[in-house]
């Protein structure tokens, strides 16, 4: 984690050290353990063993009981199912556009958070905040509201209502942009916080015009924020399934939901499990491969 | 050392009656100065006092409001930096830290589209330079202050600018870095031939490089000369206060004959002070470096001042013994006792002494309008002193 940290810019692996020196209290070996007591338990219990359930059950023969027996059916199912390239692909599609809408939002929105709103600056970051804090269902309900047949933007645009405004992967990626735009702006405003001023009349100076600038120094040096917040941000949107449920419509069917819908609407738990641990595997491929670019980046740029 | 022939217009900058303000704020109050190419030119202040503002218009970084800002004969004023052909180096640097020394000195070649081969041999010139040979690959977080310091001067200077523009460049190291860097500066701008307008409020490191001076307050130039001129002759009690360290005495006009001012304190003693012009009527400020007044032991010349006084504090400086002495009229004088002999001795706190100085030597820095004001100073202490004066 801390060489995470280090290559991603957000504190350094000296930090922890200097941490770690810190004073000793005494019997200090046993006190670490009593503190992480509580989270591994937590962690043990909520996460791993729900896990290694999934995993169990993904390679379980159909019915699952104890004298079934074990086997890769569910995997071929998957790989094989015709139907799966498509739900892949469409998810695929409907993720990085609302990744690339919310970077076009917030790469400016961080800027000028940190240079250029003064006083601003923490009512915007306030705002930013709250807006994560409204439940993401009462979210998509009010895009809902807003993009229906009867909706405000129906309403307010001429020549009559538009009907792929809701219930289209238009309404999805409008939606799940919203939805985690504070996930995304957040580590690319910290990145920026980073950058010293002087660092763009310097290039004012020599002659770099705003494109330059941009291009060269600002994304260079805010590139550890922007990987952070693809991280966390493209994984949750592959298993997303409560926004497109709520405003999707048939061309917008994502990996989520199909996971969803054999667990709980076919009862297939070997299919479903085994889909979803090649989608946690995809997200920890696509993490490292984000890992691997940041550090580049940072050797490279 | 400039390379330029007189009449020559590469790297002058004129400055032509520039106004700047903030809201109600005056930052700069009708400015004018003239900077021949070829100069090492320094805007000398305490914080506020307009210098780097004037600075950043000469980079183009402000607007100002009224007035003109020439380069090499072409009004500049509203042209945007980077077409402006004068570099500037930022207190904070402004590096580059996603990039090596030898990619941050080649940023602005490469914007300018210069061939492959001429940005190299620029960049390795420019790095040279600066000494810093050796380095091109490392990142600016490797380097210690002083070298990235250099990294930004390199930076700036590759572009071959008509001037430089210099922004308290050493305020972020320490002393003896920073003594060494000024010594380095003054090197680097004769070498090169180029302007520098340089902005400090440190008096020594203005007085250690530059051939000429702008001693700025609340917007306006107090004084611009020589760093000899400004500490000879201070033009204003603020110019003497913060050039070295100066003693401040309200003179009382009792008898003049020509330009020969006398204020009588009885007993045979007096304070004398010269003046070329009308301009002192019946009360005049006058200032006194510390080592121009000597302890007397004989006879004092006709064109002498002649004082006694208390010596109240004595400190051994090492090169000088410094010594307040209280005057009769209230006034403490801040005397500088040169230690050219091994085993001299000083006086001690309370004994009598008798000063005297050269009638030449007490400079008339203001008369009847600024006096009630400097009075008060004066009375207070009698001493202007600035940080990092040469008793320090």
């Amino acid at each position: 984690m801390a060489e995470l940290q280090e290559t991603l810019g957000i504190g350094s692996a000296d930090d922890t050290r200097r941490a770690r020196r810190g004073p000793r209290r005494p019997g200090g070996a046993r006190g670490a353990f009593g503190i992480l007591f509580a989270p591994v338990t937590l962690l043990v219990v909520l996460f791993l063993v729900p896990f290694l359930i999934m995993v169990q059950m993904s390679v379980v023969q159909f019915p699952p009981n104890t004298d079934s027996g074990y086997t890769l059916d569910h995997y071929v199912e998957v790989l094989t199912n015709p139907l799966n390239p498509s739900i892949a692909w469409t998810t695929f599609v409907i993720a990085t556009t609302s990744m690339i809408v919310m970077l076009v939002i917030a790469l400016p929105l961080a800027y000028f958070m940190v240079f250029k709103a003064g006083r601003w600056e923490l009512f915007l970051l306030l705002a930013l905040v709250l807006a994560d804090e409204l439940a993401p269902v009462v979210k998509v309900y009010a895009w809902q509201v807003i993009l229906g047949r009867n909706g405000i933007i129906n309403w307010l645009i001429p020549g009559g209502p538009v009907d792929w405004l809701l219930y289209s992967r238009f309404a999805v990626i409008v939606t799940l942009s919203t939805t985690y735009i504070t996930y995304t702006t957040i580590p690319i405003y910290a990145a920026m916080k980073a950058i010293e001023p002087a660092t763009f009349e310097a290039a004012t100076d020599l002659g770099a015009g705003w494109w330059q600038q941009a291009r060269k120094i600002l994304i260079p040096l805010a590139a550890p924020g922007i990987f952070v917040a693809m991280i966390l941000v493209y994984i949750p949107m592959l298993t997303d399934f409560v926004t497109s449920d709520i405003v999707g419509g048939t061309g917008s069917y994502m990996m989520g939901q199909r996971v969803r819908d054999l667990i709980l609407g076919e009862g297939n738990w070997g299919t479903g499990s085994a889909l979803n641990f090649l989608l946690l595997a995809m997200s920890i491929v696509l993490s490292l491969g984000a890992y691997r670019l940041a550090r580049l980046n940072r050797i490279e740029a | 050392m400039s390379t330029h022939r007189s009449g020559d217009r590469i790297g002058e900058i004129l400055v032509d009656a520039v106004t700047k303000r903030f809201d109600d704020v005056t930052a700069v109050d009708d400015i004018s100065i003239t900077i021949p190419g070829g100069e090492f030119f320094s805007m000398l202040g305490p914080s506020g006092c307009g210098k780097t503002t004037t600075l950043r218009m000469i980079a183009g970084f402000e607007a100002p409001d009224a007035g003109r800002i020439l380069l090499q004969g072409a009004d500049v004023t509203h042209v945007p930096p980077p077409k402006r052909n004068v570099n500037m180096v930022f207190q904070a640097y402004g590096l580059f830290p996603h990039m090596t020394v030898g990619e941050n000195v080649a940023f602005g070649p490469k914007i300018k589209k210069w061939s492959r081969e001429e940005t190299r041999e620029r960049v390795a010139e420019a790095i040279k330079t600066v000494r810093l040979d050796g380095f091109e690959d490392r990142r600016p977080g490797q380097l210690s202050g002083g070298q990235q310091q250099r990294v930004a001067l390199a930076r700036a200077l590759v572009n071959r600018p008509a001037a430089l523009l210099l922004d308290e460049p050493l305020g972020a190291l320490d002393l003896k870095l920073r003594k060494e860097m000024q010594l380095e500066l003054k090197d680097l701008q004769q070498r090169t031939g180029t302007t520098f307008v340089y902005v400090t409020h440190d008096q020594e490191e203005a007085m250690t490089m530059s051939d000429r001076i702008a001693v700025m307050n609340g917007g306006v130039v107090e004084q611009l000369a020589t760093p000899k001129e400004l500490y000879q002759r201070p033009a204003s009690a603020f110019v003497a206060g913060f050039i070295g360290t100066s003693n401040l005495i309200e003179l009382r006009v009792d008898r003049r004959d020509g330009g020969l001012l006398t204020m009588d304190l009885g007993e045979g003693q007096r304070i004398l002070a010269v003046v070329p012009d009308d301009r002192v009527s019946d009360r005049a400020t006058i200032t006194v470096r510390p080592e121009w007044i000597k302890l007397s032991t004989g006879e004092v010349g006709d064109r002498a001042t002649h004082v006694g006084g208390t010596v109240v504090d004595v400190v051994y400086l090492g090169s000088v013994t410094q010594l307040i002495v209280l005057l009769p009229t209230g006034e403490r004088l801040t005397v500088h006792r040169l230690n050219d002999e091994v085993g001299g001795e000083d006086p001690r706190p309370g004994q009598q002494v008798t000063l005297h100085w050269a009638a030449e030597h007490s400079y008339v820095v203001g008369s009847e309008a600024g006096a009630a004001e400097i009075a008060g100073n004066a009375k207070a202490g009698g001493t202007a002193e600035t940080a990092g004066a040469t008793s320090s």
